[in-house]
């Protein structure tokens, strides 16, 4: 009988010992995420994500209008934010029309996505900001400064000129710009300007 | 002098055979150096493992024809003088030659230390020692090799090993002589099942070290000696199999079917790593070891077991171990550089969101994608290294802690994309493990009604 045991001790005990050690490590690995232990997948751009900024004022509104305009050029093109972003990094030659085309659309969603929410801030609290790197008359600019908030609030919407901004752009442009940002900001600080006299002059022709 | 034999003929089995893998914690730093492509540089390990595998059975061949300690010695020299050609070898190409050179002087080396130990200290000690020392060379290789690397640079490896080999060539002058057996007494077939169970495992067991060392150095930049210190485990557990198998005694194909499962099973257990924590590649590479210490040895001397002449056998079996190897590589290689080519784009898709996303100013995430773009256009096919990058950076204090994160954070994206494109890889070696499993299955036979 004792002769029969170790037979069979000898035939099954090592296999059994080794099933078990395979069994326990690659358990105890699939248990602590072994097997999807994989680079992050970019989310589907098509599904509304919160975006936000450590910035404030334009640079803060700015970032967030890019981000989500991004994501919905993404979802336009079929593609993820990261994707579109590394398509436009390392294209050589010029963005295609889709492309450019994308991003205006997306731009402008951002843009409604933003008043929606109310997430938009008033034209008041980004007058100064814009004053401050704004080349104008000194007397206009204190003139502009003294309005109440509520006469400028009333004057210029933000969503407004930011639509007339982002119609104005030249998003070619703007793409080659990146590596520039001096140029970069001179083509904005020009778009916006210009945004905010058509915008003026539309409210004023309302008005009259 | 006499005294001193047994050991260095020993030293030099294990030498020869360390070789097949010692490199492979180097093949960065030659990489570098030599500014070679990855596909070159896998020929420094193909190249030495297919001549010697080719070499091996004609060399044993030879043997019979040749006088017996004037062969050994000349093999040993051979062996000694290529590897100091190694040592100085100014361009990949000359690299790969002097390793050719290398492989056939350790066919010959293998061939003769194994009669003369045989000669030295009988039939089966003599073998038992030519076998433990081949599989102590082979698992303690890359640790040797990446240590090497690390504490002096990838020559040293083979500098180390002219003083050996070159003390070992008087010791083969001096030995017992040995009457080699005539051309005619090859009275055995060899152990095809045997050898072709060795050839499979070698291939699986070189997935086990070749790719665990690249992924520790090239995809989670670990440095050679850490990746060295690491992989000993395997070398470890290997020494440890004999006293599991001694506690349980199993006949001699299930410790050989137990093996192979054990080392399929480690294979799979490095391709399911939930992490890049060093912690988590212990118990695959035990599992890895206690195969490789029940298979090899075990193996070997199952194809050499009674089969004459001993010289020739002996030759098929470094034949089938090395271009098993050689099979090896030559599937992997492809496998795992295309995975890593294939993981780039996932891995910046993964970077780029972290940037978007990182709690830093615009102007700052600007920054950072110039910085890695820069990184990630000099990476030639390798994981990048991004601390250069983020080193070149200036930020305020504020942002320093941000930025840090994001740092950590991406180096962890790039250790998940590394560990996903080295995952079929380990997995295709964990298949080539149940091959060997398969072999040693026998069809039933039948009795007649």
């Amino acid at each position: 009988m004792s002769g029969q045991v170790s037979q069979v001790r000898r035939w099954i005990g090592l296999p059994v010992v080794a099933v078990v050690l395979v069994v326990a490590t690659i358990t105890v690995q699939l248990t602590h995420g072994g097997g999807t232990y994989e680079p992050l997948r970019p989310a589907d751009a098509c599904v509304e994500r919160s975006v936000t900024s450590r910035a404030t004022g334009i640079d803060g509104l700015t970032e967030r209008l890019v981000l989500i305009g991004l994501d919905e050029a993404a979802c336009t093109l079929r593609t993820s934010r990261e994707a579109l972003t590394l398509q436009l990094a390392r294209q050589s030659g010029d963005p295609t029309t889709k492309q450019v085309d994308a991003l205006r659309e997306g731009l402008l969603s951002a843009v409604a996505r933003m008043k929606a929410d109310g997430s938009l801030p008033k034209a008041s609290a980004l007058v100064d900001e814009v004053l401050d790197s704004a080349d104008l008359n000194g007397l206009l600019e204190r003139i502009i400064r003294a309005l109440p908030d509520s006469v400028i609030d009333r004057a210029l919407s933000t969503d407004d000129v930011l639509v007339r901004t982002i119609d104005d752009l030249d998003v070619r442009a703007l793409l080659d710009d990146l590596d520039d940002p001096s140029a970069l900001d001179g083509r904005v600080e020009k778009a916006v300007t210009q945004a905010v006299k058509d915008s003026l002059e539309a409210r004023l022709r309302d008005l009259v | 002098m006499r005294r001193a034999v047994t050991p260095l003929l020993a030293v030099t089995v294990a030498l020869v055979l360390a070789d097949s893998a010692v490199v492979t914690l180097a093949l960065p730093d030659i990489l570098q150096n030599l500014d070679a492509s990855v596909g070159q540089v896998a020929w420094v390990l193909i190249a030495y493992n297919l001549v010697l595998g080719l070499a091996a059975v004609p060399a044993a061949m030879a043997f019979g024809r040749a006088e017996p300690r004037l062969f050994s010695a000349a093999g040993i020299a051979v062996f000694a003088g290529a590897s100091a050609w190694c040592a100085v070898a100014g361009s990949i190409e000359v690299l790969v030659a002097a390793r050719c050179i290398q492989a056939l002087g350790g066919a010959l080396a293998l061939v003769g230390c194994l009669e003369q130990l045989v000669a030295a200290r009988g039939e089966r000690r003599g073998v038992a020692t030519w076998v433990t020392a081949g599989v102590i060379g082979t698992a303690a290789g890359p640790v040797a090799g990446g240590l090497l690397t690390q504490a002096i640079s990838w020559q040293a490896i083979f500098v180390v090993q002219v003083p050996f080999a070159a003390l070992a060539v008087p010791a083969a002058l001096a030995a017992r002589a040995t009457t080699a057996p005539a051309p005619s007494a090859d009275r055995h077939r060899p152990a095809v099942r045997a050898n072709l169970t060795l050839a499979l495992m070698s291939a699986a067991l070189t997935a086990a070290l070749f790719l665990l060392v690249l992924l520790l150095v090239e995809g989670w930049g670990r440095s050679p000696a850490t990746a060295a210190v690491t992989v000993s485990v395997v070398a470890v557990a290997a020494v440890a199999a004999p006293w599991l198998a001694r506690a349980f005694r199993p006949p001699a194909d299930v410790e050989v079917a137990v093996g192979c499962f054990l080392v399929a099973g480690g294979l799979a257990g490095l391709a399911l790593l939930p992490s890049s924590n060093l912690a988590w590649t212990v118990a695959p590479q035990v599992l890895v070891g206690l195969g490789l210490g029940l298979t090899v040895d075990r193996l070997t001397s199952q194809a050499m077991r009674l089969r004459l002449p001993r010289a020739t056998h002996a030759g098929w079996t470094i034949s089938a171990r090395h271009l098993g190897v050689v099979v090896g590589l030559a599937i992997l290689t492809p496998v795992f550089t295309g995975d890593l080519r294939d993981a780039q784009e996932p891995a910046q898709q993964a970077v780029t969101a972290l940037v978007i996303d990182a709690p830093l100013d615009p102007q700052d995430k600007i920054a950072v994608a110039k910085a890695l773009g820069r990184a990630l256009a000099d990476e030639r096919g390798q994981v990048p290294d991004l601390a250069p990058a983020f080193a070149s950076l200036d930020v305020a204090a504020a942002d320093r802690p941000a930025l840090a994160r994001l740092e950590r954070d991406l180096d962890d994206q790039l250790e998940r994309a590394a560990n996903r494109a080295f995952r079929d890889s380990f997995l295709i070696g964990a298949g080539l493990a149940l091959a060997a499993l398969l072999t040693l299955v026998r069809p039933g036979r039948r009795r007649p009604r």
